[in-house]
């Protein structure tokens, strides 16, 4: 008897979100099979590699990202060089500065970086906050505004902050909203849910489900992205068909295989960069088979990499 | 793999003639399949329905041993395709690849650095379990042994990938005993490849040019008797691969077809084809994706330290978090006169706080206490972690090697202060921020105020 | 495991308002009583055209037609006792959303309606009985059984039969609730789908009565495996019960909103 081939392909599939305008707008989703099972049914768009730029400049940057910058000078420039990177989809603009705990720039100052870098690049832009949950509030607020028509991604909308930036970017700016929750499948959900009830469109969320680095807790991020794909596919789950976009490169740079310098690191740990690299591209990789729609990376060999593997997947 | 009701029924002589007690033959088979009753209480099952079923409940996927003694690995056996849903049984093992093609101080080099990796995780012993040796095409069958012979001394377990019968039979009679797989059965050569596998005792590896192919080469190897299998998903594309590996678990667990439910290989070496980055990527995507054992071009630290850490999340138990080991982690160069932090034994805690300790740069003791793998409220609500615990364990372990006199306690637990001050004379018990991030300002000010 | 499966019956001759509709072809009062199940999260929408048999297929075609065209295709359950009219119901009948739904056969005079399904790709609900109302949980089981020979005969997948054990009014018939119950569970353990009209267990019950009674059965009913029910989706308590049920089952995710979803 030949083989019996018994395909998993649903009537339901994840919703498409448009981050972007004109001929680089970017859609993400539309898969009605598991990540890359193109072969049960239609995975929908190709997922996305974006490159993430910070308002810090290029400080505290490995080597080989700087050295890619050489010669940068401006947010504009870095913003720039970023979208044309190999590999790239978009530009992810984290706003790392405006953490009161750390610089603490202003909401002003803030928006001047972030319209430099969007009037920079046509490449599509997301936006990410500066991880306090009061200063994003009011700082994707007004990112929503200085980006009329641009059609940008904000995250991140969390429990404390989504009415503000749910409101703002949804509703008043026509933008698209990030939902973020940490690894928590019914905090996930509800997000979806309390934010289409602010009257979002579900077509205009994207979630960040949350994510860690290989090694480092990850069991919890496959479980979570396992039983979300499953749950919109399997149980037409409404409130978990959001696509998902996942920040890799913040994440996978601070831990110690990255950062530890091959003097200071164990025996045989070899150089530095690398190390940081591997560790970027194959979270990444493990994020995108579990059912990521989108990895923000940094490292311009990462970011070739994962591209490269998308490509040889869909 | 147990069997519902109406599986069985499907196979019952549906006659309702009630010789087994039951009323309805229905009633019977929903009965055996509750194990209530045996299925021999019923005369009229006919030999060929006991035979599909002993075959139907024979576990969905085979576990496959390889390799002797202290590297014997067991592969395969799992029950379920996502972790959430039951642990994963047998980890993925890594194999370093070196090829006849290569000179031998190449094929020195490779051994050597595959055996360099060598490290412990969270209870974990980390290396390269095993090594993959390609036997180029036109290889003469004594120097393939010969280069078998010295990867056989490096004492991992050895995948033979040979397709030419001399050759193989002559890399057997070097390492038979240390039971390698002999990665050589394809469509063309199945029969004679299955008969020297089986007469070395060793796991024969089935390779195909396409899925269907791979299922028809081991629905032929099986029906010749030979079960000892494991199934090379790798294809010329990684698409196709990928697809494979899918599609041959897949039908195994979910779909009870057995004769996929074999272990398989992954040769992601051979699908980067050199592209570094890329094999980065592959080995993470098929450790997730169903290989029971993947192929790498070179193991190196860059490409171990992810991938071991990948491995360990996926395979542990999603019931029972992780713990690391009680003691005293000294960090950024610390002694006996460093500060000590204390937390708990939940792995990602650990990483969490350690990592930002680290970070700040700050010498440091780390204490680590046994709090039943729990989160820090988790545990300190559960009991286990209490002034009583804290102040005994730093009383046993760490008064005796630490000279310094300050605890930090985290911030989640600041109630304990003055419990623990009280158990503890002669400590100072400082609260640390409610969260880990937090603690690089918090050390480095306090560095700065001199009060460490 | 799926989500429980309601099936909206409030569309039915048995209310002389929607019999008069179906005579009269008069869209308004059935597409009401309609959008008011769906709002209410009713999954499949029960058809019950009576025995309608001068112009049963005509009848049900418009039926079809009207609810699908104006609700995105919703998917039906076809009750008449004309089986014609239930094949022309079929043919006109757009699968986006869902199989049809042939209500209902039994392992006696109905058996043919397992073979209408069968052809026509639908689900039947089978119901266990036969010349006679089952007495005991063996004869149920004798009839389950009939009936899902015959489906599988004509070539059914298995998952397509959905049987209903016939819950019986508690009100005259308490001592045999925990027998359903059971016979549920047996259903359930066989891998096999079921219904049945929940409802009639609170038969004759004061009216503020029914949905404690229907709510507190159907949480016991799902424990036991019921995968679906032909209920009153207007009845909150129930729908707010199922809904619950669900979560705790897994079947659905939780999330703090779950119930307004």
């Amino acid at each position: 008897m030949p083989f019996n081939r018994k395909p998993q392909k649903f009537s339901a599939s994840i919703r498409e979100v448009e981050i972007g305008t004109g001929e680089k707008a970017i859609k993400l989703g539309g898969a009605n099979v598991f990540p890359f099972y193109a072969f049960d049914g239609s995975i929908g768009n190709a997922p996305k590699v974006g490159v993430e730029i910070s308002d810090m400049g290029l400080e505290g940057e490995p080597e080989g990202v700087k050295a890619y910058y050489a010669g940068c000078t401006t947010m504009g420039e870095i913003a720039k060089k970023a979208a044309e990177m190999e590999g790239a989809d978009f530009v992810a603009l984290r706003l790392d500065g405006g953490d009161p705990n750390g610089v603490n720039k202003s909401v002003e100052e803030l928006i001047a970086v972030v319209k430099e870098v969007a009037e920079a690049i046509d490449a599509p832009l997301v936006i990410e906050g500066c991880k306090n949950a009061e200063k994003d509030g009011e700082l994707l607020t007004k990112c929503a505004e200085a980006l009329q028509g641009k059609n940008v991604l904000l995250m991140s909308a969390k429990e404390e902050n989504y009415k503000a930036v749910g409101a703002a970017a949804g509703l008043a700016y026509n933008q698209k909203v990030g939902a973020e929750s940490a690894v928590d499948i019914n905090l996930a959900k509800q997000l979806n849910v309390v934010t289409t009830q602010l009257g979002v469109k579900a077509e205009a969320i994207v979630m960040n489900v949350g994510t860690a680095t290989v090694g480092y807790g990850y069991d919890y991020v496959i479980s979570t992205m396992d039983r979300i794909r499953a749950a919109a596919l399997t149980q037409d789950d409404k409130m978990l068909q959001m696509p998902i976009i996942t920040p890799v490169a913040s994440e996978t740079w601070g831990v110690k295989e990255s950062t530890a310098d091959e003097a200071d690191a164990p025996e045989g740990w070899g150089c530095v960069e690398k190390r940081g690299i591997s560790m970027e591209v194959q979270t990444a990789a493990a994020d995108l088979v579990s059912g990521s729609d989108a990895v923000i990376l940094k490292h311009p060999a990462s970011v070739a990499a994962i591209a490269k593997m998308i490509k040889a997947l869909v | 793999m147990a069997l519902t009701g109406i599986q069985i029924f499907k196979l019952s002589p549906k006659k309702n003639c009630k010789e087994c007690g039951s009323p309805t033959c229905m009633a019977f088979c929903m009965k055996v399949a509750q194990g209530a009753v045996d299925i021999s209480a019923c005369p009229h099952f006919s030999p060929e329905a006991m035979a599909q079923l002993s075959e139907a409940t024979a576990p969905p996927m085979k576990t496959i041993k390889f390799g002797a003694g202290e590297n014997e690995y067991a592969l395969g056996g799992e029950t379920v395709l996502y972790r959430h849903e039951k642990t994963f049984v047998n980890k993925t093992r890594y194999a370093a690849a070196i090829c006849s093609c290569m000179d031998d101080a190449a094929i020195d080099a490779k051994i050597a650095a595959a055996k360099a990796v060598d490290y412990e995780r969270i209870g974990e012993r980390m290396y390269t379990e095993a090594l993959y040796v390609n036997c180029a095409e036109g290889t003469d069958a004594a120097k393939y042994a010969d280069i078998v012979a010295k990867a056989a001394a490096a004492e991992r377990p050895l995948i033979l990938n040979v397709k030419c019968a001399e050759a193989a039979k002559a890399a057997l009679a070097v390492c038979k005993d240390a039971k390698p797989i002999l990665n050589g059965a394809t469509a063309a050569n199945a029969a004679e490849m299955s008969a020297i596998a089986t007469e070395a005792g060793v796991v024969l590896g089935v390779s195909g040019t396409s899925v269907d192919e791979l299922y028809d080469t081991v629905a032929a190897l099986e029906a010749a008797g030979n079960k000892n299998l494991v199934i090379d998903v790798t294809m010329d594309t990684i698409k196709a691969t990928y697809e494979a590996a899918v599609e041959v678990r897949r039908a195994a667990l979910k779909n009870n077809d057995r004769t996929f439910g074999y272990p398989s290989i992954v040769n992601v070496a051979k699908l980067a084809d050199g592209d570094a980055a890329l094999e980065q990527a592959l080995a993470a995507t098929f450790t997730m994706k169903y290989g029971s054992i993947v192929v790498l071009s070179e193991m190196d630290y860059a490409m171990a330290l992810p991938l071991f850490g990948l491995r360990q999340n996926l395979f542990t138990d999603p019931q029972k978090p992780m713990k690391v080991a009680p003691g005293i982690y000294p960090l950024n160069g610390a002694d006996e006169n460093s500060v000590c932090l204390t937390t708990v034994d939940f792995a990602l805690t650990y990483f969490l706080v350690s990592g930002e300790l680290e970070r700040s740069g700050v010498p440091c003791n780390l204490i680590i206490q046994d709090a039943g793998g729990l989160s820090v409220l988790t545990s300190w609500a559960a009991g286990k972690l209490s002034s009583t615990s804290v102040s005994d364990f730093m009383k046993a372990e760490v008064e005796p090697k630490i000279a310094n006199r300050k605890l930090i306690i985290p911030g989640k637990v600041a109630v304990l202060k003055g419990d623990i001050e009280a158990k503890l004379p002669g400590w100072e018990v400082i609260v640390a921020p409610q969260e880990a991030v937090q603690l690089v300002k918090f050390l480095k000010d306090m560095q700065a105020n001199g009060q460490l | 495991m799926g989500k429980f499966i309601t099936i909206g019956e409030r569309i039915s001759v048995t209310a002389p308002s929607i019999n008069r509709a179906f005579q009269e072809r008069n869209a308004e009062p059935i597409l009401t009583r309609a959008k008011q199940q769906i709002d209410a999260g009713a999954v499949y929408i029960d058809v019950n055209i009576g025995p309608a048999e001068n112009d049963g297929e005509e009848l049900m075609k418009w039926a079809v037609e009207l609810l699908q065209g104006e609700f995105d295709n919703v998917p039906l359950a076809l009750d008449t006792a004309n089986k014609k009219a239930i094949e022309a119901g079929i043919s006109v009948y757009n699968r986006s959303k869902g199989k049809p739904i042939v209500n209902s056969a039994d392992a006696d005079a109905r058996i043919e309606y397992v073979d209408l399904a069968a052809a026509n790709d639908a689900i039947v609900i089978a119901l266990c009985n036969g010349a006679g109302i089952a007495g005991n949980n063996d004869e149920r089981m004798e009839y389950l059984q009939i009936l899902l020979e015959r489906g599988l005969e004509h070539g059914m997948d298995d998952q397509d039969l959905w049987f209903d054990p016939l819950f019986v009014v508690v009100k005259g018939m308490q001592d045999k609730q925990m027998q359903i119950l059971e016979f549920i569970k047996m259903i359930s353990d066989m891998g096999l789908n079921s219904t049945g009209g929940l409802s009639n267990n609170s038969n004759g019950a004061p009216k503020t009565l029914r949905p404690i009674m229907d709510s507190a059965l159907v949480a016991m009913c799902m424990m036991q495996g019921l995968t679906s029910a032909i209920v009153n989706p207007n009845d909150l308590r129930l729908m707010e019960t199922i809904k619950t049920c669900d979560v705790i089952k897994g079947n659905t995710l939780y999330a703090d909103s779950y119930l307004e979803l």
